[in-house]
C-alpha cells in the first residue's frame, strides 16, 4: 500500500512494509503518550507554545520518515525531525541546555552533510528514488564503500554510534521529560531505521563493514555502561543506557551486513529490540519526570517495572529481545556470550538509575496542581503498561538461560553499594569523549584560525604596490564617471532614445 | 510584425519606456511615479506569463533585425531565456513595491526609479539576447545603469564603492567585448544555438578558442563574483537594500552567471567545451569560490556583508552545475539561477526591514528580533534554511540535482564541496536564526518608524509583503519541484534540448 503524491518535492511516496509497520506503531504510541504527558508537564511553562511548535514538527518528521518510501522524502522528514528537536533540547534555556544544544546541532549538521553525500552518490546509480532501488544501487555501486561509510556516519550521529554519541548524554537529560522520552525512545531509532532502509542488507556480503559495525556496537555496550554507572544524574544514566542499548541493535545490523542469508532475521530482531527499548525507555524517562518517592509504593513499582524490563527479567520484552537478537546472529552465534556479559552492564545501569531516582525524589518539592499531575500519571502508566505488554509480541519465547546476566548484574550492583569501595568516587563528566576532543581542538584550532582570518590581509600585504595602484586607477575611473553623474539620468535616457531611433532606421 | 516578434520587444519596452518617462517626472509626483512603476511591472509580468504559456506549448518568439551588415540584433525566447525573464519579471514587481516603501520621503526618487527600470530593462535584454553581440550590448547597459543605483546615497563611502564597482565591471566588459569580437572574426556569426556554434573551427583554431573562452569567462566572471574577481561585491553593499536585493538576486551577479551558462552551452556547446578541457578548470574555480565565499561569510559581523559573501558562494553553484557534464548537473546549475534569486532576495529584503524598522545592521544585534518582527524573521529563516539546502526548500532541489549529476559524471570531489559548503552555510546562518528566535533583546529597540503603533503591521506593509511573497516562492519552488511549471521543470526542458538534440 503506497500513497503517491507525484507533484510534491521530487515525487513523494509514502507507505508501510513489515518492518516500518512496527516502527510506525511504537513511534506513534510513544509520541501520543508523550504529548498527553507534556500537556500536564508544561501546563505552567511560559514558553509552552514554542515547545508545542517544535514538538509537533519533530513528531511529523519522525512519523514521516517511517512512512517515507523514497529517498528525498526520507531526507526531508529526517532533517525536519533533526532540526525541530533542537528546539526541544534547548527548551530549558539555561547554560547546560545551551551547551547541549550547541553540541547537538554541530553533530546534527555534520550528520546531515554525511547523509546527503551518501544519498547523492547512491541516487546517481539508481533509476528512481524509491528505497528499494536505492538499496539495490548501493549494493552494486562502484563506490559502495564510500556510500556505506557516509551512511553509517550520517545515521550514526542519530543512533548514538560510539564516538558520535557524545551529544546524546548531554541533550537527552536537559530536555523536558516528555521530550527526553521521545528523543531516547523514538527519535534515536530513526538512525537505526535509516541503516535498515539504505544499507544493502541482504543484497550483498560486506564482511568488513559487518565486523566494523558489530565491533562498534559491542564497544558501545560496554563503554556506555562503564561511563553511565559513574554518572550523578538519573536522566544522564538513562541516556548512557540508550547508547548502550543501541549498541545491541548495531551488532544485529553488523551481522546482517556480514551474512545476507541471515539479514531478514537480524532486521526482525533489531526491529523488535527497537520496539521494546522505545517503550521501556520512554516509560523510564516519563517516570523520571514524575519522580515518585519510595513510600508511594505503587508508583515506585511503576518506575521499577520498565527498569526490570530493560534489564531483561524473564518473561519481559527485554529478555525476549535479547534472546531473539542472540538467535539472529547467524554465523556469529559465539558473540552471544559477549552480549550476555553486556547485559550485566544493562542491569547495573538500571540499578544506578533507581538509586539516583530515589535520591533525587527526596530533594524535590511537589507543588503541581491535580489535573496536570493526573494527565502525566495516566500517560506514564499507560506507557509502562504498553512496555510490559510488548512481551506478547516477541518473535521467540524467552528461556531462563538469559537469567544469569540479570542476577550477576544485581550482585555487582550490591557490591557497588559497599560503602568503603574506592570506585564510588570515580566520575567521568557527561559527554565523556568531548573532554579530550575539545582539548585537542583547542590546541589545533589556534594556528588554523589565525591563518584563515588573515588570508586576505596577507595577500594584500604581499602586493601592496599593485593593490594601491589598482585602487588609484579605480578611483580615477570613478571620478570621471561621478563628475557627470548628477546629469547622467536624463543624458542616459536621451542616449537610449537616440539608440532606439537609430535601430528603428534599419 | 506578428505577436511572436512583438512580444520580446514588449517585455523589454515595458520597463525601458517606464524608466525613460520617470526621469522627466518631477520629484513630488509620487503617485504617478508609483503607478507607472507598478503598472510597468504588472504589464511585463502579464506578457511574460503569456510567453511562458506559448513556449511551454512549443511556440517560439523571435525579433531579429540587422544592426550592421552581418551583425544582427536578436531577441529570442528559448527555455533558458524564459527561466531568467520570468525570474526578473517576478522579482522586479516585488522589488518595486519594496523600493517604493523603502525610499519613502528620501530625495532623488525620480533618478532612482528611472535607473531602476533601465536596470531591469537591461536584465531582460540580457535574458532574451539571441546572440553574443546583443548580449554584450545589454551587459554594458546594465553596468552603466546600475552605477547610479550603487552610489545613490551620494556619501563618500558610496562614491568610493561606485568607483570600485565601475572599475571592475567596465574592465570585465572590455574583456567580454574583446572575446566577442575575436570570436566574431573567426566565425562570422555568434548566434546562440542549442549545442553550440563553434564546432566548425575547433580543429583549426583550438588555441584561439581557449583564449577566447578565457576572455569571455573573465569578463563574465567579474559580475558573477568568481574568486578572485569578487572583491567589488561586498564593497557595493553600501547601496540601498532594494538595490542590493536586485543586484544579488537578479541583475548584476546573475547576469554574469547566466552569461557563463550561455557561453558554455549555446556558444561553445557542452560537448565541445568538454573536448577542449574547459570544464575542469572552470569547475575548480567555481568550487574554490563556493568554499572561499562561505569561509569569508563566517567572519562578517555586518549582516549585509555576510549576505554578500554568501552570494559569492551561492552564485558559483550555477557555474559549478554548468561545468558538470550531463543533464542532471545542467539542471542543477540552471535551476539555481532561479532558486538563488528568490532565496537571496528574501534575505536582502529582510535585512533591509531590520535596518529600516529597528536600525539593526550587525549580526550581533539580532537577539530577539523574531519576537518583534515574527513575519520578517520567519521569511528570513525560511530563506536561510533554503540556502543551507534543507528540504523542502528550493536550495535542496539544487543540491540534489547538482550532487547526483556530479556523482553520475564521476566527479565525487564535487560532492565533498557540496557537503563542506552545506556545513559552512549552516555555520554562518544557524547562529543568526538562533539569536533571532531563542535569545532575548536587552533594552528597547531603536525604532526607526515610531514603533508598532505607527504602522499596522510589524513594519511598513510595502516592506513586509515582498519578502513574504518571495519566501513563499522559495518554499513552493522546492516543495512543488516535481509539479509542472516549476523552475525545475523549466531547467529540465532546457537540459533536454541541450542534450537530446
Amino acid at each position: 500500500m503506497t500513497l503517491e503524491i507525484p507533484w510534491l518535492l521530487l515525487g513523494m511516496k509514502l507507505g508501510l512494509d513489515a518492518t516500518t509497520r512496527i516502527f510506525f506503531a511504537f513511534t506513534l504510541l510513544l509520541w501520543l503518550l508523550a504529548a498527553v504527558f507534556a500537556a500536564g508537564y508544561l501546563a505552567a511553562d511560559p514558553r509552552k507554545r514554542r515547545f508545542w511548535v517544535f514538538f509537533a514538527a519533530s513528531f511529523i518528521g519522525n512519523l514521516g520518515l517511517v512512512l517515507a518510501r523514497d529517498a528525498a522524502s526520507f531526507y526531508l522528514f529526517f532533517a525536519l525531525m533533526t532540526f525541530a528537536a533542537y528546539g526541544l533540547v534547548v527548551h530549558a534555556g539555561d547554560a547546560a541546555a545551551r551547551r547541549a544544544g550547541r553540541i547537538y546541532i554541530v553533530l546534527a549538521v555534520l550528520g546531515e552533510a554525511f547523509l546527503l553525500g551518501g544519498l547523492l552518490i547512491a541516487a546517481a546509480g539508481a533509476d528512481g528514488l524509491e528505497l528499494e532501488r536505492l538499496r539495490a544501487a548501493v549494493a552494486t555501486s562502484p563506490s559502495r564503500d564510500l556510500i556505506v561509510a557516509l551512511l553509517v556516519a550520517g545515521f550514526g550521529v542519530k543512533a548514538g554510534l560510539l564516538g558520535l554519541h557524545v551529544w546524546l548524554p548531554l541533550a537527552h537529560p536537559v530536555a523536558p521529560a516528555p521530550a527526553s522520552a521521545v528523543l531516547s525512545g523514538a527519535m534515536i531509532k530513526a538512525g537505526l531505521l535509516g541503516w535498515i532502509q539504505f544499507l544493502p542488507l541482504g543484497e550483498v556480503t560486506l564482511p568488513g563493514w559487518g565486523a566494523a559495525l558489530a565491533a562498534a556496537g559491542i564497544a558501545a555496550i560496554f563503554y556506555a555502561a562503564a561511563v553511565g554507572v559513574m554518572q550523578d544524574d538519573a536522566k544522564t544514566v538513562l541516556a548512557y543506557s540508550s547508547v548502550s542499548q543501541m549498541g545491541f541493535m548495531t551488532v544485529a545490523l553488523g551481522a546482517a551486513l556480514a551474512d545476507p542469508a541471515n539479514a531478514a532475521a537480524a532486521i526482525a530482531a533489531a526491529t523488535f529490540y527497537a520496539l521494546h527499548h522505545g517503550l521501556a525507555k520512554g516509560a523510564l524517562f516519563l517516570g523520571a519526570g514524575i519522580k515518585p518517592q519510595l513510600r508511594e509504593r505503587l508508583l515506585f513499582a511503576a518506575l521499577v517495572a520498565p527498569a526490570l524490563v530493560i534489564a531483561g527479567l524473564p518473561f519481559t520484552s527485554g529478555a525476549a529481545a535479547k534472546h531473539a537478537l542472540k538467535a539472529a546472529l547467524g554465523e556469529w552465534h559465539s558473540l552471544g556470550l559477549l552480549l550476555s556479559f553486556g547485559a550485566i552492564g544493562t542491569t547495573l545501569l538500571m540499578a544506578r538509575f533507581l538509586v539516583l531516582a530515589v535520591r533525587e525524589s527526596g530533594k524535590q518539592q511537589k507543588d503541581e496542581s491535580k489535573t496536570p499531575l493526573r494527565l502525566m500519571l495516566s500517560a506514564w502508566l499507560a506507557c509502562v503498561a504498553a512496555s510490559l505488554a510488548a512481551a506478547a509480541l516477541a518473535p521467540t519465547a524467552a528461556s531462563y538461560d538469559d537469567l544469569w546476566p540479570f542476577l550477576a548484574g544485581i550482585a555487582l550492583a550490591a557490591l557497588g553499594a559497599w560503602h568503603a569501595a574506592p570506585w564510588r568516587r570515580w566520575r567521568i563528566p557527561p559527554g565523556d569523549l568531548l573532554v579530550p576532543a575539545f582539548a585537542l581542538t583547542r590546541a589545533l584550532a589556534r594556528p588554523l584560525q589565525s591563518s584563515v582570518a588573515t588570508l586576505e590581509h596577507q595577500g594584500r600585504r604581499a602586493f601592496p604596490a599593485a593593490h594601491q595602484r589598482w585602487h588609484a586607477l579605480a578611483a580615477r575611473w570613478g571620478q570621471l564617471a561621478a563628475a557627470g553623474e548628477s546629469r547622467l539620468g536624463p543624458a542616459a535616457s536621451l542616449l537610449i532614445v537616440a539608440l532606439i531611433a537609430l535601430l528603428a532606421l534599419y | 510584425m506578428t505577436w511572436n516578434a512583438i512580444a520580446p520587444l514588449a517585455v523589454l519596452a515595458s520597463s525601458l519606456l517606464t524608466g525613460l518617462v520617470i526621469f522627466f517626472l518631477a520629484e513630488q509626483r509620487h503617485g504617478l511615479r508609483t503607478a507607472l512603476n507598478l503598472g510597468g511591472a504588472v504589464v511585463k509580468l502579464a506578457i511574460v506569463v503569456a510567453m511562458l504559456w506559448g513556449v511551454w506549448h512549443g511556440e517560439s518568439y523571435e525579433l531579429r533585425f540587422a544592426l550592421l551588415a552581418g551583425v544582427d540584433f536578436v531577441l529570442r525566447s528559448d527555455s533558458l531565456a524564459m527561466l531568467f525573464v520570468t525570474l526578473s519579471a517576478l522579482l522586479w514587481l516585488c522589488t518595486t513595491l519594496y523600493a517604493v516603501g523603502y525610499l519613502e520621503g528620501s530625495p532623488h526618487r525620480s533618478r532612482f526609479f528611472g535607473f531602476f527600470s533601465l536596470c531591469v530593462a537591461s536584465t531582460v535584454g540580457i535574458a532574451l539576447a539571441g546572440n553574443l553581440i546583443t548580449f554584450v550590448f545589454f551587459y554594458e547597459m546594465l553596468t552603466l545603469t546600475t552605477y547610479p543605483l550603487v552610489v545613490h546615497r551620494g556619501t563618500e563611502k558610496a562614491l568610493r564603492a561606485g568607483n570600485v564597482y565601475l572599475a571592475y565591471t567596465l574592465g570585465g566588459g572590455t574583456l567580454l567585448l574583446a572575446g566577442t569580437a575575436w570570436l566574431y572574426g573567426l566565425l562570422g556569426t555568434v548566434d546562440f544555438a542549442y549545442g553550440g556554434v563553434v564546432a566548425p573551427i575547433v580543429a583549426s583554431h583550438p588555441g584561439a578558442l581557449l583564449a577566447i573562452f578565457a576572455l569571455l569567462v573573465a569578463g563574465l566572471g567579474v559580475k558573477a563574483g568568481l574568486v578572485p574577481l569578487h572583491t567589488w561585491l561586498p564593497i557595493a553593499m553600501v547601496a540601498p537594500a532594494p538595490v542590493s536585493a536586485l543586484l544579488h538576486a537578479v541583475a548584476v551577479v546573475k547576469a554574469g552567471a547566466f552569461g557563463i551558462v550561455r557561453v558554455l552551452y549555446d556558444v561553445y556547446g557542452i560537448e565541445t567545451a568538454a573536448d577542449l578541457g574547459l570544464l575542469g578548470p572552470l569547475a575548480i574555480i567555481a568550487a574554490v569560490t563556493i568554499l572561499y565565499g562561505s569561509l569569508r561569510a563566517l567572519t562578517q559581523v555586518e549582516l549585509k556583508r555576510r549576505l554578500a559573501y554568501s552570494t559569492v558562494s551561492q552564485v558559483s553553484y550555477i557555474v559549478l552545475g554548468a561545468c558538470v557534464f550531463g543533464p542532471l548537473g545542467t539542471i542543477g546549475g540552471t535551476v539555481h539561477l532561479v532558486h538563488q534569486g528568490i532565496m537571496k532576495i528574501t534575505l536582502f529584503f529582510c535585512a533591509g526591514n531590520l535596518a529600516e524598522t529597528l536600525g539593526v545592521h550587525r549580526v550581533d544585534e539580532l537577539d530577539g528580533a523574531g519576537r518583534r518582527m515574527p513575519w520578517t524573521m520567519g521569511a528570513f529563516t525560511l530563506a536561510a534554511l533554503g540556502m543551507i539546502g534543507l528540504p523542502p526548500l528550493a536550495g535542496f532541489v539544487t543540491k540534489w540535482y547538482l550532487g547526483v549529476g556530479a556523482a553520475t559524471a564521476g566527479m565525487h570531489w564535487v560532492i565533498a564541496v557540496l557537503m563542506a559548503s552545506s556545513v559552512l552555510n549552516a555555520a554562518y546562518f544557524l547562529p543568526l536564526i538562533y539569536a533571532t528566535w531563542f535569545k532575548t533583546r536587552r533594552g528597547p529597540w531603536r525604532e526607526q518608524m515610531g514603533g508598532r503603533e505607527q504602522t499596522r503591521f510589524e513594519t511598513d506593509w510595502r516592506l513586509l509583503f515582498p519578502p513574504l511573497v518571495t519566501a513563499a516562492f522559495a518554499l513552493g519552488a522546492g516543495a512543488l519541484a516535481a509539479a509542472p511549471f516549476s523552475p525545475l521543470s523549466w531547467a529540465t526542458l532546457f537540459a533536454a534540448r541541450e542534450y537530446l538534440r
